[in-house]
C-alpha cells in the first residue's frame, strides 16, 4: 500500500484490523479523505465496508491501527472528534417519537460546545432540506425518500466536517435516490468532506472523487472509476449469449488468458478483457458471436463476487 | 471493554441528555405511559388491601397488632419502587435498543454507550419515584378516609429513598434486556426473577426464613430491607437498621449490576 502523507487530509486511517469471533472482517486497512471530496467505499456483501465505516466514526475500536481526523487521534481525543463527524447509517435511527422539527433540535443537544447559531441553522434545515412542510409531523408519516432526507439533515445538524453515509440511497426510489445525490453534490460542494458506501455502482461514479474497493477487508483498488476499472478489469468486456458458446471452454480460455473465470449474468456471459486479450478472443471465439462495450462498476462487483464468495455464515 | 460501573460518566452532560429525551417522549405520552403503570397498584390496595384483608384481619408485625391493609401498604410501595424500575429497563429499555434504533441514533453523536447505560437506569428509577408517588398519594387518601392507619407524614420519603434504591433494580433489570436473545424471552426474567423476588421481600406478605442461607439471603435483598424499612417508617417508629441495610445492599447491588449493565450492553450493542 503506498504511503500517504499527512496533508489537507482531513481523515487519515492506517492499518485498521477489526476482527469477529476470531474472523478478520477488516484486515490491514489505509484510507484517505481531502477536506470537500467523497470517497466511495465499494464492495460485495460481507467486504467489510460497514464495519470500516463504524470504525472510522467512532462506533466501534479497531482491534489495531489508528485513525486520525485533522492530525488528531480518535482514540485519545473522541469527545471532541465526535462533534466533527457526521453518522447517517443505513437503517432509520430516526427518534419517531418527536416530530421532525424536533428530532433536529433534541439531536443537537447531543453535541457539545452548541453552535453559536444553532437555534437558527436547526430552524433552517427543514428548509434546506425540503422539510418544512413536515416540519410538525413524526418521520413514520413521511415516504421513504423524505425520511432518509430527515436523516441527512439530522447528521449535519451540527455542522460536521466530515459525514458518514452508509448506502444513503438503498431502498428509495429513483426520483428520491437523485434527492440525495444533489443534497450530497450541495454538501460537498459545501466543503463537506463525504465517505459514502453504495452497492449502486452509477451512484458511486457519479458521486465520489475517489472509490476504494474492498473485498474480504483488504483495499483491493483505489482510484478514480475509470482508473480502477482500467486496473483491474480492463479496456473491455465481451459479451456473449450462452446459448452461443461452449461453457467449458469459454471457462478454460478465459481462466487461461486473464486468471478469471467469465461471469454469468443472466442469458449472457461476460469476459473483461484487455485490448491484448480482446484480439486472442476474437481469434479463439471467431465462430461465436459477441458485442464489446466499455466496463462499468457493476463487472468489478461481479468479478469481485466471483473472486471472494460470500461466507455461508455471512450470507445468513 | 473493562469490568467497571463507570461512576464517573453518571454527572456527564451526556447521561442528562440520554434522561431528557426518555422524559420528554414520556412526557409527550404520559396518559398511556403514566396512568396505567401508576393505577396498578391501587387496583393491588383494593384487591389485597381490602379484598383479601377482610379474610385476613389483623397480623403481628414486631410485637404489635396491625390490620392486613396497614400491613401492605408500605409493601405496595416498596413492590412499586422495585417493579417499575426493573420492567422501565427490561421492555422500554429493549424497545429503545433494539427496535427505535434509539441508541444507535444517540451514538453517532458525542453521547457513549456508558452514557445511555446510566441514563437508561436513572431514567428508569426516575418512574419508580413517579409511580411510587402516586401510591403515597392513594394510601394518604385511603389513610384520611380510616381505611388504613399510618403515619402519613413519612409518605413524603418514601419516594425519595425509592430513587436511590430504584438505581440498582434498574441496573439488575438492564442486564437482563443486554442478556436475552429477544423481547419473547423477557418471560424468564419477568416471571422467574422479577415478580418472584417481589413476592419473597416481605412486600405483601412476611417471610419468617429458618433456613440460615435463605436468611442470608434475605438479607442481601434491598427489596427486602426497603419493605421493612417503609413499614418502620409508615406503621413503626420510624428509621430503624434496615436503613443502613438498604444503603449497603442497594449500594452494593448498584455497583454489581451496573458493572455487569455497562459490559453486558457493550457486548451486545457493539458486538464486541
Amino acid at each position: 500500500m503506498a504511503d500517504l502523507a499527512y496533508g489537507a487530509k482531513i481523515l487519515i486511517a492506517r492499518g485498521l484490523v477489526k476482527s469477529y469471533n476470531g474472523k478478520r472482517v477488516v484486515d490491514g486497512l489505509d484510507l484517505d479523505l481531502g477536506a470537500g471530496s467523497v470517497l466511495g467505499l465499494l464492495g460485495p456483501n460481507g467486504a467489510g465496508k460497514t464495519t470500516t465505516l463504524r470504525m472510522l466514526y467512532g462506533f466501534n475500536e479497531p482491534d489495531a491501527g489508528e485513525i486520525r481526523y485533522d492530525g488528531k487521534l480518535l482514540r485519545d481525543n473522541r469527545d471532541e472528534l465526535k462533534g466533527w463527524i457526521g453518522v447517517c447509517t443505513q437503517h432509520d435511527t430516526l427518534d419517531h417519537d418527536f416530530t421532525v422539527e424536533q428530532n433536529l433540535r433534541i439531536y443537537a443537544s447531543y453535541f457539545r460546545p452548541p453552535l453559536p447559531a444553532e437555534n437558527r441553522r436547526v430552524a433552517a434545515l427543514p428548509d434546506t432540506f425540503g422539510l418544512a412542510e413536515f416540519a410538525k409531523q413524526p418521520p413514520r408519516e413521511l415516504s421513504g425518500g423524505y425520511q432518509r432526507r430527515l436523516m441527512i439533515a439530522r447528521s449535519i445538524v451540527q455542522k460536521p466536517r466530515v459525514l458518514f453515509m452508509d448506502e444513503p440511497t438503498t431502498g428509495l426510489d429513483p426520483a428520491a435516490r437523485v434527492d440525495v445525490w444533489r443534497l450530497v453534490s450541495a454538501l460537498r460542494a459545501d466543503g463537506m468532506a463525504i465517505v459514502l458506501t453504495t452497492h449502486y455502482m452509477d451512484e458511486a461514479e457519479r458521486l465520489s472523487d475517489a472509490i476504494t474497493v474492498l473485498a474480504r477487508g483488504k483495499a483491493v483498488a483505489r482510484g478514480t472509476p475509470r482508473e480502477i476499472l482500467g486496473e483491474v478489469l480492463g479496456e473491455h468486456v465481451a459479451v456473449l449469449d450462452v446459448a452461443d458458446v461452449d461453457a467449458s471452454a469459454l471457462q478454460m480460455w478465459a481462466k487461461a488468458r486473464t486468471g478469471n473465470p467469465p461471469a454469468r449474468v443472466l442469458d449472457e456471459w461476460q469476459i473483461p478483457l484487455t485490448a491484448n486479450q480482446l484480439a486472442a478472443f476474437s481469434e479463439a471465439f471467431s465462430h461465436c458471436r459477441f458485442t464489446v462495450r466499455q466496463p462499468t462498476l457493476d463487472d468489478l462487483f461481479l468479478r469481485l463476487a466471483i473472486e471472494s464468495p460470500r461466507d455461508p455464515e455471512e450470507a445468513r | 471493554m473493562s469490568w467497571s460501573p463507570r461512576l464517573r460518566d453518571l454527572p456527564d452532560w451526556r447521561t442528562r441528555a440520554v434522561f431528557e429525551r426518555n422524559a420528554q417522549v414520556y412526557l409527550r405520552n404520559w396518559r398511556t405511559a403514566f396512568l396505567p403503570p401508576a393505577l396498578e397498584p391501587i387496583v393491588s390496595l383494593l384487591a389485597f388491601g381490602i379484598g383479601l384483608g377482610a379474610y385476613v384481619g389483623a397480623m403481628k408485625w414486631h410485637g404489635q397488632s396491625v390490620d392486613y391493609i396497614s400491613y401492605m401498604a408500605p409493601g405496595l410501595v416498596a413492590q412499586t419502587v422495585f417493579a417499575t424500575p426493573f420492567f422501565e429497563s427490561l421492555y422500554s429499555s429493549y424497545v429503545r435498543m433494539f427496535y427505535q434504533k434509539t441508541w444507535d441514533g444517540l451514538l453517532a453523536t458525542q453521547v457513549e454507550l456508558r452514557h445511555i447505560v446510566w441514563g437508561e437506569i436513572t431514567w428508569a428509577s426516575a418512574r419508580g419515584v413517579m409511580n411510587a408517588s402516586v401510591v403515597c398519594v392513594v394510601l394518604a387518601a385511603a389513610n384520611a378516609l380510616g381505611v388504613l392507619h399510618i403515619h402519613t407524614a413519612w409518605l413524603l420519603a418514601l419516594p425519595l429513598i425509592g430513587f436511590l434504591a430504584g438505581w440498582c433494580f434498574a441496573a439488575f433489570g438492564l442486564c437482563f434486556t443486554a442478556l436475552v436473545p429477544s423481547i419473547d424471552h423477557m418471560n424468564f426474567p419477568v416471571f422467574l426473577v422479577g415478580i418472584p423476588l417481589g413476592l419473597i421481600s416481605n412486600t405483601y406478605f412476611p417471610i419468617d426464613p429458618h433456613n440460615a442461607i435463605l436468611a442470608a439471603a434475605m438479607q442481601a435483598n434491598p427489596i427486602y430491607h426497603l419493605a421493612e424499612l417503609y413499614r418502620a417508617l409508615l406503621i413503626g417508629n420510624g428509621p430503624d437498621v434496615h436503613l443502613a441495610w438498604l444503603a449497603g445492599t442497594s449500594a452494593i447491588w448498584l455497583l454489581v449490576f451496573a458493572t455487569a449493565a455497562q459490559t453486558l450492553v457493550h457486548r451486545r450493542v457493539l458486538g464486541e
